[in-house]
């Protein structure tokens, strides 16, 4: 029988279910395994040069063998000899200055020829080495060989273009032709030429030139015929010769395979790769019309019934190609542990080589071939994990996604080229390392690691605790080989799957309990598997294949029993929560469709999330699914990013970290452990070129911060708004807690909404800068009441009229809202008199204002307006001005009363500002006058604020009211001028004005009415303030107050007075703040 | 200074552990440490980790300088250069006994590293003996000697300095000796 020569890719696996071909090739720059598939009966297979592989220029290969000898040719340029089928090494038989490209042997397996890329080709004897003849005379590299089958002769294509046939024997060129197109190297060949000369007498040569056969006569070395068919587009890269001779086939670079019959020259067969991936491999079965094909993405495919009357059945079952298996297993050895999936029409049947149904069902492995270069392997892992993501990216480029359609196509048939279901993901616990393993972690979680060993010595579970006072470490023989487990504080669920005698088991070790039996056991009913489990706060839960979920309580009392609507994925419980994942369907093009579910199994038993559809990143699987230590669901996808449920959107999940973004090489990842909202870590473990840590060493926990996605976190608005929504989000939970009557810490909540508010005082600070004040309308929406008083503030002193105004607009709605949430409770009270009962002392002072006309007011501010904004410019850094806005709320709030419930956000804020500014306003008084100025008005202020809530229930003068409101502020905050002094003395003045000048309009009134109040000496004006306050205050502060306004209306004039002027104005702040602070805590009083 | 002194100053080298047991933030006169979180790995003194391990608090993870690999170069490189070497831990000694002492079961190969450091520091005392006493013989009157650990320097002080002593009073008898010899002639 003349060897069968079936060129193979270098490096990958076949695998069949049955006996015939649980064999692994391996071969490149070591030869690691080689057992011969024994597809048929024949004793000889050849591999030889894959396209693919020259293109690598890794693992190049040649390989023949024949007689119980395997010969290949490897990349460092030998040829070797293995022994057959065990593939020891035994031997060099020659060597080349370059890459040998093909090697075959002779009919009688007594020599081999090898053709190389430097243009030699030699025949060596297997047994002897030394006996070796060498041909010179191609001028490029030499694509292939082949023996004569009567050994006189050796037919060889080059690269050069030219056909030669060789007389073994003088070593001497008997004939070239000039037939293929030239290059300059083999990877930059059309077509690798395998040409054949015909079995038994060697009458003919057949050689692919393009598309066509073309034929020569042994002797005369005349072209006799050419074959051809319409159906070939594209250059045929491989010719065999069936065994009898009688037929010929060829295969194309794009994937067709024909088959002529050679006397008749017509064409008996036609077929197309489903894939049209380039065949390189051709060989007829010794006795039967079957031809295996192999392509050079590694598969090997049968073609059957070869030239049949009737149609033929063609089973195709070829190329599993990038068998998605790995998008799984990037930790599930598959190629060893043969849990691929398989193809559905592929049958199973152990059947001897004579069935005509038996299909070889090759896997596609080749894109391993590129990985092995890693040198950091840690474990079958590694080069899992990495060829997994190799695979991926070659996906992305072809968008072939999971298995090939496979339902049995005939040649004819149009082949489906739409989206690809995905295989399903399986089952798996969390924080649990592949199952083959021999050392793996069943559970890390954050109450400790559960490690399972199971090698020749032992079979056991380890249990450790991270916090020894829990349990102490525990030690368990693993009898049952239990595969899933997890632990809670309180017990250690372990569940095994069935075995031919026993039933899936349910294994609880409840250490928490207080009698002396702490474990129990339940058996699954037949053919019921567990595929997960897991531990809430006394109760246990599994899922099983039956689409079932059974609880438990924590004492092993079988409690619910619900369906689930598809096969489980993954499920986590936390205290009384439980969250399944679950398939929903079919996935296509590499996505998974998960479900999830989230139910309460606390007294109130109820369902929070119906079986929502789970967000996956594009081509990703879960990994991880679990609850943060506070209790809010969270899982991790296979791209590394972390979501957590959104309650506060309704249940929505959003993604709070990208795992990928800190790992410093492609193929690390994190291995998440648990996530902590507060204080907020990820904690994970790093992982080195894999997905999961080893056993050994102990992996160390690293923290990460979370981070949402936001747009534009470079930029500081960007960055504050990441931080104010991820405060929200990571302290949605408090919300649930509380809602849900669990205890949770005030403190730390009333520390998040203070984060929160100072962000957004921050942002708006910031967009007030940037002159964009609708925004920061937009931003004081999301403010609490008190920090949008913070914000008119702001917005007045830094001469934002427009937006001061619409702020206490929305102040008083707030108002109002909250007045109204109040009033539902307290309908009795009427608001008014409340309010006007605490804020009399303003009212007092607002009573005064509505009489004035508004325009003359505007007329006024304008005047005053060019000294304020020199103030105002002055003013440096918005951070400054961060801290002297918090300085007024300082003062105030530290003397209130702490149980008034209002004073708590500025109450937090002041502890925090007093820290940070308080001290260093000190510091910066002296350098910068004008930044200790809202020292000292702040009450009047405050004051003005709650005049807007009174002038807003009056009703009807509403509108010009607010205006005035935003008037008095501004003066109020910038200019520190007696302006109820002004007022007074303008009531006053006005009919002198007016007669002086009859023809001035209110306006100009006013503006007169300024210049001429300006002129008065300081102690007139002092009086006409201490008019306009006498009424309404006496104490001696207030005294102190008057003087300083009007030492500083000096100052506009007398600027070299100004310093004296204001040291006095800071040491007689103390008092008044004093005073002040002792009418707020009044006022505090008063509200409580 | 007594070696043991050396060692008490070694003690406030910071370690990373992972805390079996959950504390809040503690004050100390030297700086807060903490919080400790099980299973998280947390900065603290020596003295801390190695009472905390010895009732099995706490376990701990090695130093990045205590691995086979990154010893093995250390020694390399002090075995080829004249002079002494930059050291990974200013306490390289101290806390290597210390940690193997008490933790040797949290570090892996303890053996090797053991080995490992006793090569380098006998190295080391062989250069120091060797330039103390190039030193002492080319009568030198100072010599820069960098990359020295307080252990190390303290191996030698003692002994050295008094030796010194010595020899120079020895010198200094000599020479009024021969001055007065000359005077007799």
């Amino acid at each position: 029988i003349p060897a069968t020569i079936l060129p193979f890719p270098t490096k990958h696996t076949i695998k069949k279910e049955n006996k015939y071909f649980c064999y692994y090739f391996y071969c490149g720059t070591f030869l690691e395994q080689i057992i011969c598939p024994n597809i048929w009966d024949i004793r000889a297979i050849c591999l030889s040069v894959q396209q693919k592989c020259v293109l690598t220029n890794k693992f190049y290969a040649g390989f023949c063998c024949q007689n119980g000898r395997l010969i290949t040719a490897v990349s460092n340029n030998t040829v070797q000899i293995h022994t057959f089928p065990e593939g020891a090494p035994d031997g060099i038989l020659t060597r080349f200055t370059m890459h040998v490209n093909h090697v075959t042997f002779s009919r009688d397996g007594t020599k081999v020829a090898a053709g190389s890329s430097d243009f030699m080709i030699k025949v060596v004897e297997v047994t002897d080495s030394s006996k070796q003849k060498t041909f010179r005379g191609h001028d490029a590299p030499v694509l292939s060989l082949s023996f004569d089958p009567k050994d006189i002769y050796l037919a060889s294509a080059s690269c050069d273009g030219s056909v030669r046939v060789w007389d073994i024997a003088d070593q001497t060129c008997t004939t070239s032709w000039l037939l293929l197109q030239k290059c300059n190297d083999v990877i930059n060949a059309k077509s690798i030429c395998r040409l054949a000369w015909q079995p038994g007498t060697g009458k003919l040569l057949a050689v692919p030139v393009d598309k066509i056969v073309e034929l020569f006569r042994r002797e005369t070395w005349d072209s006799q015929f050419k074959l051809s068919d319409a159906s070939i587009t594209q250059p045929l890269n491989v010719v065999a010769w069936s065994p009898c001779g009688q037929f010929l086939a060829a295969g194309s670079v794009d994937g067709n395979i024909v088959v002529w019959n050679v006397e008749t020259q017509q064409c008996i067969e036609r077929m197309k790769h489903e894939k049209k991936y380039s065949i390189c491999g051709l060989a007829w079965h010794p006795k039967y019309k079957q031809i295996a094909y192999t392509d050079t993405e590694g598969n090997l495919g049968l073609l059957e019934n070869i030239g049949d009357a009737e149609k033929p059945n063609d089973k195709v079952a070829s190329a599993v190609a990038k068998d998605y298996n790995d998008l799984f297993d990037g930790d599930d050895d598959d190629y060893l542990n043969g849990d691929a999936i398989e193809p559905p029409s592929s049958p199973k049947t152990a059947d001897n080589e004579d069935d005509a149904d038996d299909v070889v069902q090759p896997l596609g492995h080749v894109r391993r071939a590129v990985i092995d270069d890693d040198d950091n392997s840690l474990d079958i892992g590694l080069i899992k994990a990495s060829s997994s993501l190799l695979e991926k990216e070659d996906d992305a480029d072809d968008g072939v996604g999971g298995l090939s359609a496979l339902p049995p196509t005939s040649t004819q048939q149009p082949f489906y080229d739409g989206p690809m279901p995905t295989p399903k993901q399986k089952p798996f616990q969390s924080g649990s390392t592949p199952v083959h393993l021999m050392h793996r972690f069943m559970v890390w979680n954050s109450v400790g690691i559960i490690r399972c060993y199971n090698d020749e010595q032992d079979n056991a579970i380890d249990i450790e605790f991270h916090d020894t006072s829990v349990h102490h470490a525990t030690h368990l023989p693993n009898s049952l080989s239990h595969t899933m487990a997890d632990l809670s504080t309180e017990a250690i669920l372990l569940a095994c799957e069935s075995t031919e005698e026993l039933a899936s088991k349910l294994h609880c070790i409840h250490f928490g309990s207080w009698d002396a039996n702490k474990e129990w056991t339940v058996d699954m009913p037949k053919d019921e598997e567990i595929e997960a489990i897991c531990l809430g706060q006394g109760w246990a839960a599994c899922a099983t294949n039956a689409l079932l979920v059974r609880v438990f309580t924590v004492g092993g009392v079988q409690k619910e029993i619900f369906s689930l609507p598809g096969p489980v994925v993954s499920m986590a419980g936390h205290g009384e929560q439980l969250m399944i994942v679950y398939h929903r369907g079919t996935g296509f093009d590499g996505d998974q469709c998960l479900g999830v579910q989230l139910m309460e199994l606390g007294r109130k038993k109820k369902q929070i999330l119906h079986g929502d559809p789970l967000p996956l990143t594009r081509r990703s699987y879960l990994v991880w699914v679990g609850f943060s230590a506070e209790g809010t669901p969270c899982y991790v996808d296979s791209e590394g990013i972390v979501r957590m449920l959104n309650r506060g959107l309704g249940n929505t999940w959003i993604p709070v970290c990208n795992t990928r973004e800190h790992c410093k090489g492609k193929y690390d990842h994190y291995w998440v452990v648990g996530i902590h909202e507060n204080p907020q870590q990820l904690r994970c473990i790093p992982c080195k070129g894999a997905r999961f840590p080893p056993t050994l060493p102990r992996p160390a926990v690293a923290i990460l911060s979370f981070k949402l996605p936001y747009c534009q976190v470079t930029t500081e608005k960007g960055q504050m708004e990441e931080q104010y929504w991820r405060s929200v989000v990571f302290h949605n939970h408090m919300d649930y807690l509380s809602k849900n009557g669990y205890e949770f810490d005030e403190n730390a909540k009333n520390l998040a909404v203070k984060e929160q508010q100072e962000l957004l005082m921050k942002l708006f600070a910031l967009s007030c800068k940037l002159e964009r004040e609708f925004r920061c309308v937009e931003l004081a929406d999301l403010m609490t009441q008190n920090v949008v008083n913070l914000a008119i503030k702001y917005a007045s002193r830094s001469r934002r009229l427009n937006l001061a105004q619409r702020l206490s607009e929305m102040a008083v709605e707030k108002a109002s809202e909250l007045a109204a949430a109040q009033g539902d409770e307290e309908e009795e009270e009427d608001f008014r008199s409340r309010s006007s009962a605490r804020y009399s002392s303003s009212a007092t002072e607002w009573g005064r204002l509505p009489g004035r006309n508004v325009q003359q007011e505007q007329e006024m501010e304008d005047a005053e307006e060019t000294d304020a904004y020199e103030e105002a410019e002055e003013t440096p850094e918005i951070e400054q001005r961060m801290k002297w806005i918090h300085i007024p709320a300082c003062v105030s709030s530290s003397q209130k009363d702490p149980v008034v419930p209002s004073a708590n956000v500025l109450d937090t804020m002041s502890k925090y500002s007093k820290k940070t500014s308080s001290s260093s306003s000190r510091a910066v008084n002296k350098q910068n006058p004008p930044v200790i100025k809202p020292l000292t008005p702040k009450p009047k202020t405050k004051q003005v604020m709650f005049a807007v809530f009174l002038t807003w229930f009056q009703g009807g003068k509403n509108k010009k009211l607010n205006f005035t409101t935003k008037v008095t502020a501004q003066e109020n905050t910038e200019n520190r001028r007696p302006k109820t002094g002004f007022q007074m003395w303008l009531e006053e003045n006005r009919a002198n004005i007016l007669t002086d000048n009859p023809d001035l309009n209110e306006a100009e009134v006013i503006k007169e009415g300024m210049s001429r109040f300006r002129m008065l000496t300081s102690e007139e004006r002092m009086v006409w303030t201490e008019k306009a306050r006498g009424g309404r205050v006496n104490d001696s502060a207030e005294d102190k107050k008057r003087k300083r306004p009007t030492a500083e209306e000096d100052e506009v004039k007398k600027n070299q007075e100004q310093k004296s002027e204001d040291t006095n104005v800071s040491k007689k702040s103390k008092p008044l703040d004093q005073s002040t602070n002792n009418r707020l805590s009044a006022f505090a009083f008063k509200q409580s | 200074m007594e070696p043991a002194e050396v060692e008490f100053l070694a003690e406030k080298e910071l370690v990373t552990i992972a805390a079996q047991f959950s504390l809040d933030r503690i004050h100390l006169i030297g700086g807060d440490l903490g919080p400790f979180n099980p299973g998280l790995p947390v900065e603290v003194p020596v003295w801390l980790a190695i009472n905390l391990k010895q009732r099995q608090k706490c376990r701990l993870i090695p130093p990045e300088w205590m691995d086979v690999g990154k010893l093995e170069e250390i020694r390399d490189q002090e075995r080829k250069e004249d002079t002494f070497t930059p050291m990974p831990s200013p306490y390289y000694m101290e806390l290597t006994k210390l940690l193997l002492n008490y933790a040797s079961d949290n570090i892996p190969r303890a053996d090797e590293i053991r080995t490992l450091v006793k090569d380098t520091w006998d190295t080391r005392m062989a250069k120091l003996r060797l330039s103390a006493d190039s030193f002492v013989r080319q009568q030198e009157v100072h010599a820069k000697v960098d990359n020295l650990t307080l252990m190390e320097i303290n191996t030698t002080r003692t002994f050295l300095t008094q030796a010194l002593d010595h020899m120079y009073k020895l010198r200094t008898n000599l020479q009024p000796g021969e001055s007065s010899h000359s005077q007799d002639f």
